[in-house]
């Protein structure tokens, strides 16, 4: 069977950008986090999904004819034209609140192990090969942010911290849950055993199970204004994160560091 | 069994025998705040390295390369978790009072984490300059450590720091060979990080140094730092770059690099907490640990 190498490409893109942005999400936390534990955890973390997203990157080089070389690699992250991404706005959100950043760590990696698991047994081997191995390290990232909310649960100031930085995250769910135009064609091939969106229901009772909070029925189909739950539009957050990531490269563009 | 000495004479034969000292056993106070404050300085400076670092970390310039500074990261402040754990098991003060007399800049952290890392160059010259510098003084303290829980500690960290000091070599050799930008970025990055990194072994030993006559340290500062300047003068200059040191002179006859006089005054300034950059560092380690202090007071209230 032929490859939908042009859905494949943009599939893959959206499951790199978002590992890539969340791995730069967590960096930003190293030395600052409440307790050095979980300075420790964030470090590692970062570098899974820093990790996961060189993978989802190495495989586009692959169906561009390239070698993954770390200049081609880097151009795929750090390259583009802002119009050229396939994040979610959940991921190029910008914050300093510990609660924000625990909360959109537990509901990236809710929603992250669930769609590597749609690739255990794809029907294009590479990236089956890659879920296994991130799967893996998912259940770690996951039975960490479970621990850290539990542990905060329990505190019913902590509770009301948690409670609103879910309020203030809520609209970014869905643009990280949609399934890209691109994904018929994915689950049509056997690339994908389910779209993304396959997460919904099993995510809000999570949700209200947690914390409480009912996710609005039809909230997929209120799509956050800024991005229109479209990972071709960029929230206002994406243009200052890539500026703050390419401050080095841009000082000289033939440099090699 | 926790041992005891029957005075201070007792217990330094002990020591000058080659004695290894365990957390348990009944050390003198002298001994004991002395190791105590030792150790808890390193664990500061790991801690305090890691935030130099981490302002820069989100600027690394590709993604491996990022991942490899998120390692290095993760190795500093896990030495730091480590050392605490050392330090609080001697029985001075917890963990938690050691951090807020940290961020109360009530207690010591190295001289080098007084400085603000300006550029990328900067980042590069702590991985190769300063990492060198605090390998060459932990495999010192290493090497004939009495105080059995801190001499294993450091077994894990030096084979680590030898990593990192590696990482940072490859950067600078890469740095070395590249355009005109980066070696300029380079050479300002090791105007400023020179003379730091070579104070921060300290200046010559006392002859009454306690560390020494306990056996924490097993060599002297001058030694240590005449060391890493025959090592790294001339590797500076063989890829290119300028020593800044005006009174630099080479012997013919001994073989050997002299800096010339040190100013230590920059050093004093920074262990009264007066650096260029400590204001900023300590008030800023200070504000996020009180942003976050619901958190802990959270998870604490809820395991009590």
């Amino acid at each position: 069977m032929s490859l939908p190498n042009e859905a494949l490409r943009e599939f893959l893109l959206a499951f790199a950008d978002d590992e890539h942005l969340m791995g730069q999400q967590h960096t930003e936390w190293i030395g600052v986090a409440p307790f050095l534990e979980e300075d420790l955890a964030l470090a590692s973390i970062g570098q899974d999904e820093l990790g996961h997203a060189v993978m989802l990157y190495e495989l586009v080089c692959e169906l561009d004819g390239v070698e993954p070389t770390d200049e081609a690699i880097d151009a795929l992250a750090y390259g583009r034209g802002a119009d050229e991404y396939r994040s979610c706005r959940l991921v190029e959100f910008a914050t300093v609140d510990w609660a924000e950043a625990l909360a959109r760590h537990w509901i990236y990696d809710m929603v992250e192990g669930r769609r590597w698991s749609f690739l255990e047994d794809s029907s294009y081997q590479p990236l089956a090969d890659a879920a296994v191995r991130a799967s893996r390290e998912e259940s770690y990232h996951r039975r960490h942010a479970e621990a850290l909310v539990n542990g905060l649960l329990n505190d019913p100031m902590a509770q009301q911290r948690l409670a609103a930085a879910f309020a203030s995250l809520m609209p970014m769910i869905g643009g990280l849950c949609a399934s890209g135009p691109w994904e018929a064609d994915i689950v049509e091939a056997g690339i994908a055993s389910a779209p993304t969106a396959a997460i919904v229901p099993e995510l809000s009772r999570f949700i209200t199970e947690r914390f409480g909070v009912e996710l609005p029925a039809g909230f997929m189909a209120k799509p956050d204004p800024q991005t229109n739950n479209d990972r071709t539009q960029r929230s206002e957050d994406f243009a200052p994160l890539m500026a703050r990531m390419r401050e080095v490269l841009d000082l000289d563009l033939t440099a090699q560091w | 069994m926790a041992r005891e000495w029957k005075d201070l004479a007792e217990f330094e034969a002990f020591l000058d025998d080659g004695g290894i000292v365990e957390v348990d056993d009944d050390m003198p106070d002298e001994y004991r705040n002395a190791v105590f404050t030792f150790i808890e300085m390193h664990a500061n400076s790991e801690y305090m390295g890691g935030l130099t670092e981490r302002d820069w970390i989100p600027k690394t310039p590709g993604l491996r390369h990022k991942m490899s500074v998120l390692a290095k990261t993760q190795d500093e402040i896990g030495h730091g978790h480590l050392l605490y754990m050392v330090a609080a098991d001697m029985g001075v003060k917890t963990r938690t009072e050691m951090l807020e007399d940290l961020m109360a800049g009530k207690s010591r952290f190295h001289n080098v984490f007084h400085y603000k890392a300006e550029t990328w160059g900067d980042q590069v010259a702590i991985a190769f300059l300063v990492d060198a510098a605090a390998l060459a003084s932990q495999q010192a303290v290493f090497k004939n450590c009495s105080y059995g829980p801190y001499r294993r500690i450091l077994k894990r960290i030096i084979s680590e720091e030898g990593f990192h000091m590696r990482l940072g070599e490859d950067r600078m050799m890469r740095i070395a060979q590249g355009t005109d930008t980066q070696k300029e970025i380079f050479q300002g990055a090791l105007d400023r990080w020179f003379w730091p990194a070579l104070q921060l072994f300290g200046p010559d030993s006392k002859p009454n140094d306690v560390l020494l006559k306990w056996h924490i340290k097993s060599e002297r500062n001058e030694v240590l730092r005449d060391k890493w300047v025959q090592k790294f003068v001339p590797m500076l200059q063989s890829y290119g770059f300028t020593v800044p040191a005006p009174d630099l002179t080479y012997d013919e006859e001994t073989k050997k690099w002299d800096v010339g006089p040190i100013d230590w005054e920059p050093l004093k300034k920074t262990l009264a907490q007066g650096g260029p950059d400590s204001a900023r560092r300590i008030g800023e380690a200070r504000s996020n640990w009180e942003r976050t202090a619901w958190a802990r007071q959270a998870l604490e209230a809820s395991t009590s």
